[in-house]
């Protein structure tokens, strides 16, 4: 596929069981594109991010992230890729600081990051505190904290703003405006980036809506 | 694997245990409980069978304990839904795999610190005793091959619907050999029983459980766990 395309999918298929949740996508992303991806529930949007985030597998079709082809080098990809899903992925039992020394570990990253990305998102007071203790809206800022510890080339954000405070709607702001980065994002509010002039997909039954 | 990586998880499985206390006391009261119905339903080396009894009664709690600890097996990642977080990371799967077997290693071992003595009171009769290195070798060995192996089930399971029967299913069969050679060597270490070649033997075919188990492990991980 082609390595100057951030994200790519050709006719790409997921299925569960008999069930295509995803039908023959076709979707690509230049590097330091921001798109919304949207489509109403069940079209296949969250689908879609998991695979690009490599915790799916596809079950037909070409995709590409990060210029690494999937699923052969999804290792490679993982490295460059941010996820932020529906949950906050983030373990109740552990502090704020914990969990992201935790990823820092898992994604190769250096422990002095993890207090630089908590003031990032304005935890840095919280660290201490059992993520099981956060508000949601804290624990949303931890998830994108979470995401972008590595600071990864490809971001893939799933309903972003549900539950976001007012802090954290200003951190995924300065988050949207750093430039270099590219960016997927399935929202039900693509009213909410209007002014962007981002460009919208949407999704339906598993297809991208001509 | 990823050195780093591995440490992390395993402090992360022993914090969240410490901070929790869901799984170790679990195992600790039912082994207990297991020692104490045996002992006033059959009676200890008094039952028929002796010796082997008793020590069968010990390994036969000792692998249902173990398997109460697997079904709690990557619970966090199942009922906070953090496997996406796991699988997104770049972190090989085979590390995941062996942070979850030393985890529930500690969690046997602690275990048995606490029920062997509890054992050695209910179920033999004073002044047996038995040869401890031998006997703590065969421990650690068989431990070490159902940490292997619940790690694996458990990473099986944890994706399952019916994960509460499939857990027993898969992980029971295959425990069925370590009990009957960890049986054997047992009996062999508590007079008159005496520790002869086969004790030698006996702990090899426990290593090499081990060795078979911590390999499929390894290798197979990756597509228990990736959908």
């Amino acid at each position: 596929m082609s390595s100057s395309e951030a994200v790519a999918c050709r006719r790409l298929v997921r299925r569960f069981g008999e069930r295509a949740a995803l039908d023959g996508v076709d979707l690509a992303l230049a590097p330091g594109e921001t798109v919304l991806l949207t489509g109403p529930n069940g079209a296949g949007k969250t689908t879609l991010l998991r695979v690009l985030a490599t915790v799916l597998r596809p079950s037909a079709g070409d995709v590409s992230v990060a210029g690494h082809d999937l699923p052969r080098e999804a290792r490679r990809a993982r490295a460059a890729v941010g996820y932020a899903g529906h949950d906050p992925l983030v373990y109740p039992g552990l502090r704020a600081r914990e969990n992201l020394e935790l990823y820092a570990a898992l994604y190769g990253v250096d422990p002095g990051a993890v207090g630089t990305a908590l003031a990032r998102v304005g935890l840095a007071d919280r660290a201490g505190d059992l993520a099981g203790d956060l508000s949601r809206g804290m624990l949303q800022r931890l998830a994108l904290a979470r995401a972008t510890l590595h600071a990864p080339g490809v971001l893939l954000l799933d309903e972003p703003t549900a539950a976001l405070d007012a802090e954290g709607r200003q951190v995924l702001d300065a988050l949207l405006a750093e430039r270099g980065r590219t960016t997927l994002i399935a929202t039900h509010e693509p009213e909410r980036f209007a002014d962007r002039g981002w460009r919208r997909v949407e999704l339906r039954a598993g297809r991208v809506a001509a | 694997m990823n050195g780093r990586a591995f440490r992390a998880l395993v402090r992360k499985d022993l914090v969240l245990e410490v901070r929790g206390r869901e799984v170790v006391p679990a195992m600790a009261v039912f082994v207990l409980a297991a020692f104490v119905l045996f002992r006033f339903g059959l009676g200890g080396e008094t039952l028929a069978g002796g010796t082997r009894a008793a020590v069968g009664v010990l390994w036969i709690a000792t692998v249902f304990t173990a398997m109460l600890g697997l079904l709690r097996g990557f619970a966090a990642e199942r009922e906070d839904r953090l496997w996406d977080g796991l699988l997104a990371s770049p972190v090989d799967r085979a590390s995941i795999w062996a942070a979850r077997t030393v985890s529930l290693l500690v969690f046997q071992i602690a275990v048995q610190v606490l029920a062997l003595p509890v054992f050695w009171v209910l179920f033999l009769q004073q002044g047996r005793t038995p040869s401890y290195g031998v006997l703590v070798l065969a421990l650690l060995l068989a431990d070490l091959g159902m940490a292997a192996l619940g790690a694996l089930v458990a990473g099986l399971a944890s994706t399952a619907r019916a994960r509460e029967v499939l857990a027993p299913v898969l992980f029971l069969p295959f425990a069925i050999p370590l009990v009957i050679v960890a049986v054997s060597l047992t009996t062999g270490t508590i007079p008159p029983q005496t520790a002869g070649s086969h004790t030698v033997t006996r702990l090899g075919f426990l290593g090499l459980y081990d060795t078979v188990f911590a390999l499929l492990g390894w290798a197979l991980f990756e597509y228990v766990v990736e959908e």
